[in-house]
């Protein structure tokens, strides 16, 4: 295969059938679009490049700022497409949650405008959705934009009807699956693929899936959002079901640990909401069927999606000399001086002064001779070691004299004999009238 | 089946609606409609509060947003506690005094007029200033008059944040931190007359990505300001912690579901006229945004700030509650709503009981929508019915709420609500929950209908006693000399 741009590489991804030993179906052979494999990352490839496509030559022309209300893939494919052609990409979003796409974004050089949340006190004349806003924005700002509109731009659909879906029916030698099943974001994709299956058999059943209402899949909409979707059109599917974000998860973690398939979580979501839907259907069958299912993308931007749901899945040992592991005995044995003492420890020079506050709150105002090591760093030290002599004598500061003792106390488990907490912490030193000093 | 939006209704609250005697005497003495507050609940929401305060090693004060409601009782009650007070206007800044707040526990915050100013400096409150020329107005006046150096704060607004643009509505209130320097050249101009405290913001949001990147806003500020040599101790990032109103999220997630339905056409209307609640529909998809108050709220209140105080600073990367600390930052809040959570109801007599010609029913109650301004403040919770005898009718019974203006509008609830039973008339309805806001913030005379009297429910001695609001002290029996 060889290109001249990356864009040509777009689409054409394999179908690949799931292990039956690990899906359990046993009259029906499941498949998976794996869209994955797309360049940019994800199945929104297809419909970026044809949305954008042709209206590339007037934008470039005009310098124009590509536009899209989007909170991950159609942005990343639409930021890669809008660099490659020398363009600005602006990404309007409410509803940025995955921490790692927004880096991404900003690193292929997109920009991101945060819609506001809801106010506290209603304002009864603000009911626009962020849609409207947005197009007001863009009317407002007297043109400049190439507004590729997913939301209800058909060739959004076409992408799928002349790509995604026929390539399935030739995979499956000419012949459209029984069953198809795919998440609903813009409905682009489902939408698109269903017309191109019916016309090979009006007969696929079509299942959509959409998030549990108090759930939040990255990607797609829940049961309520869906109805604003200029594309979503009910008929389209024989039924809509829900998934939750732990449906989507259980089945992600069942792509990439058993399938080689290095899934995120609508993947996840669509296998596990078409295993779901087709057991019920398998029991009652007497002769093969074929589904397939859509891997919308990948695992590596939801790590800390991931993480902050399932932390378990991140275990990792224990490390040494880990403050956690301090007890309060410990902390009470620690050795702690009060603000006098402290005073006239520091002017007699007697040792070091470690203070644990932010870098911010050090640079701002501290105690004069003291050196920083942010609490976090100071930690990280310590699994290594003592970062200073047995014959150091220390004085530890922190805000209240908390984190201090319990680090005083860890210091001395470690073997340091010579280990102090300022008592009450530098709050109680400034409370005191002792002498702040900032560079 | 019907869609209930039952109320969270704590221990406290529903003892109180369990005495329907009392409740029935009450309402016939005073009228239709009557504020409940119940002062003594404030306690535990103070705790709540400080409890998050100290979670975190916190110092600092909760100044209770008199706006929320006007009740006499609610701010005596305060009083007694070790909370604070933040007033927003003369009248609230005199009762703020008399209740027995000490200035040093009372911040004035807001819009002001000379006369509120004046008396603010006289007594020596916090001013939290809102402008470059508040300040410069508030120091010509200690100047003029002999007045003592004033603490300042100096509210903020305009937060920007690096990399992703977070956008927030635009405020009228506050300086821009674009131009802080302008207030900090003001005050060191007026060092004579302003001492600055702190700074301030309060932002009408529930979204805590503002808040966070308004927070770091402020010790952006307070860094300069320590670097121009100036000892500010203290950020107040004001109120708007909100409160949890229903009893069941899943409720909540229906109601919405079907009220979508309904907007698209696929369900019978659930509301007057097809109020759409902020959605519409355009060729069969749904336009709009919800514009109602999320009554569901897992994470309001102390949990709020809560989860705001553990948030990280995106450009510190340490949590904001940490970087105070460090700071040795004094941490002011100014919760109005939270605070009054489970403070008090409302009760409206029921005139008339019918069946209209589409088969809706109606309740007619002896109270208007600025009496219970659920509607006005997107808040959707269902009445507690309180009956003398036995229902007119087997529940629940889906009907809507009429008040007594002679006005199209005057709905008390635009959507239909599921009531357990049907009420008879002289029954009441108890709208529970709605101390903050929702009881006394809109009232008005219009009609020449008198706004609805307010009577103090309290515990003395395990049982319920009530008096006036105006008649309400923390002290409930003389104490004899030993
Ligand atoms: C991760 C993910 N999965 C699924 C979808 C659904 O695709 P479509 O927009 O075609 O409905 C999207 C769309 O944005 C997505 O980003
Ligand atoms: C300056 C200020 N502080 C506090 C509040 C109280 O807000 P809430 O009742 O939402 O906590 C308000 C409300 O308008 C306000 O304007």
């Amino acid at each position: 295969m060889r290109f001249e741009t990356m864009t040509e590489a777009i689409g054409n991804t394999p179908l690949v059938r799931i292990d039956p030993a690990v899906h359990g179906l046993r009259n029906i052979d499941l498949y998976a679009k794996m869209e994955l494999l797309n360049p940019f990352g994800s199945l929104k490839d297809r419909a970026a490049w044809n949305m954008a496509r042709p209206l590339l030559t007037q934008a470039v022309e005009r310098g124009d700022t590509v536009v899209e209300l989007s909170s991950g893939n159609t942005a990343k494919a639409l930021a890669v497409i809008a660099g490659m052609h020398g363009l600005t990409f602006k990404s309007v979003t409410n509803r940025m949650k995955v921490a790692e796409i927004k880096d991404l974004l900003l690193l292929l050089g997109a920009e991101i405008d945060e819609l506001p949340g809801q106010a506290e006190c209603l304002d009864p004349t603000d009911t626009d959705d962020p849609l409207t806003r947005m197009y007001h924005r863009l009317a407002g700002s007297g043109g400049g934009y190439l507004h590729t509109d997913q939301y209800f731009n058909e060739l959004n659909v076409d992408a799928h009807l002349n790509g995604t879906g026929p390539e399935i029916v030739k995979d499956l030698d000419g012949r459209a699956p029984d069953y198809f099943i795919a998440c609903i974001g813009t409905a682009g994709s489902s939408t698109g693929v269903a017309a191109a299956l019916r016309q090979h058999n009006p007969d696929v059943r079509v299942v959509g899936l959409v998030a549990h209402k108090s759930d939040f899949i990255p990607g797609i909409r829940t049961i309520d959002e869906v109805h604003e979707v200029g594309l979503f059109d009910p008929d389209v599917y024989d039924t809509v079901e829900t998934i939750t974000a732990d449906d989507a998860i259980d089945g992600l973690l069942t792509l990439v640990r058993r399938c080689g398939t290095l899934a995120g979580p609508t993947g996840g979501g669509a296998y596990q909401g078409a295993v779901r839907h087709l057991r019920a259907v398998d029991a009652q069958l007497a002769e093969r069927r074929s589904a397939v299912f859509i891997v919308c993308d990948r695992v590596e931007s939801y790590l800390s999606y991931l993480r902050e749901r399932r932390p378990e899945l991140f275990g990792r040992a224990p490390r040494r000399n880990s403050l956690r592991t301090v007890t309060d005995a410990e902390v009470g044995q620690a050795a702690t001086v009060d603000v006098a003492e402290a005073q006239r420890w520091i002017t007699e020079r007697r040792g070091l002064v470690v203070d644990l506050r932010s870098p911010f709150a050090y640079q701002a105002l501290h105690i004069d001779g003291s050196i920083n090591i942010v609490d976090e760093l100071f930690a990280e030290l310590l699994h290594g070691g003592l970062p200073f002599g047995r014959r150091q004598p220390v004085l530890l500061v922190c805000p209240v004299g908390e984190k201090s003792a319990r680090y005083a106390a860890l210091l001395t488990r470690m073997g340091h004999p010579d280990v102090r907490s300022l008592d009450g912490g530098i709050i109680a030193w400034r409370d005191a009238g002792a002498e702040l000093v900032r560079d | 089946m019907p869609l209930h939006l039952s109320p969270r209704i704590g221990p406290e609250l529903r003892s109180a609606l369990a005495e329907t005697v009392l409740l029935a005497q009450l309402s016939d003495a005073l009228g239709s409609p009557l504020g409940v507050v119940l002062p003594q609940q404030l306690t535990g929401n103070v705790v709540a509060f400080r409890s998050v305060f100290s979670a975190h090693r916190l110092s600092g004060q909760i100044y209770y947003a008199h706006k929320a409601n006007r009740s006499n009782a609610l701010v005596r009650e305060l009083a007694a506690t070790d909370a604070g007070i933040d007033v927003a206007s003369l009248a609230e800044l005199q009762h703020a005094l008399g209740a027995g707040f000490v200035p040093q526990r009372i911040v004035a915050t807001g819009p002001k007029n000379q006369e509120f100013l004046w008396l603010a400096a006289r007594t020596g409150v916090i001013v939290s200033a809102d402008s470059v020329a508040e300040l410069a107005a508030l120091a010509a006046l200690v100047r003029d008059r002999s007045l003592p150096r004033v603490r300042v704060m100096a509210r903020l607004s305009g937060f920007t944040s690096a990399g992703v643009q977070l956008n927030s509505r635009r405020s009228r209130f506050g300086v821009s931190v674009a131009a802080a320097s302008e207030v900090l050249d003001v005050i060191e101009k007026h060092a004579d007359a302003l001492d600055l405290v702190g700074v301030a913001f309060h932002l009408d949001t529930i979204g805590l990505p503002e808040k966070v990147v308004a927070l770091e806003g402020c010790l952006g500020v307070l860094d300069e300001c320590r670097r121009r040599g100036l000892r500010p101790w203290s950020v107040d990032i004001g109120g708007g912690f909100g409160v949890d109103y229903l009893a069941d999220g899943a409720q909540w997630e229906q109601y919405t579901s079907a009220l979508t339905e309904a907007v698209l056409g696929r369900r019978a209307p659930l509301t007057w006229n097809g109020h759409g609640y902020g959605l519409r529909a355009e060729n069969g998809h749904v336009r709009g945004s919800l514009n109602l108050y999320p009554a569901h709220r897992p994470i309001s209140g102390p949990a709020y700030l809560d989860r705001l105080l553990r948030t990280t600073a995106p450009e510190q990367r340490r949590p904001l509650g940490t970087l105070l600390l460090d700071n040795m930052y004094d941490l002011h809040v100014e919760p109005g709503r939270a605070l009054l959570d489970q403070c008090g109801l409302v009760l409206a007599s029921v005139l008339e009981v019918r069946e209209d010609a589409n088969g809706d029913t109606i309740v007619r109650l002896d109270c208007n929508a600025r009496d219970v301004s659920l509607e006005e403040h997107g808040v959707l919770m269902d009445p507690v019915v309180v009956h003398r005898t036995t229902p007119a009718g087997p529940g629940p019974a889906g009907a809507y709420l009429f008040g007594n203006l002679c006005l199209e509008a005057d709905l008390i609830t635009r959507r239909k609500v599921f009531l357990p039973s049907l009420p008879r008339i002289g029954d009441l309805l108890a709208f529970v929950n709605t101390a903050g806001y929702l009881m006394d913030f809109s009232a008005t005379q219009a009609l020449r209908q008198p706004i609805g009297r307010k009577v103090a429910l309290y515990r003395d001695d395990g049982a319920w006693r009530w008096c006036l609001d105006e008649q309400y002290w923390p002290v409930h029996h003389p104490v004899e000399a030993p």
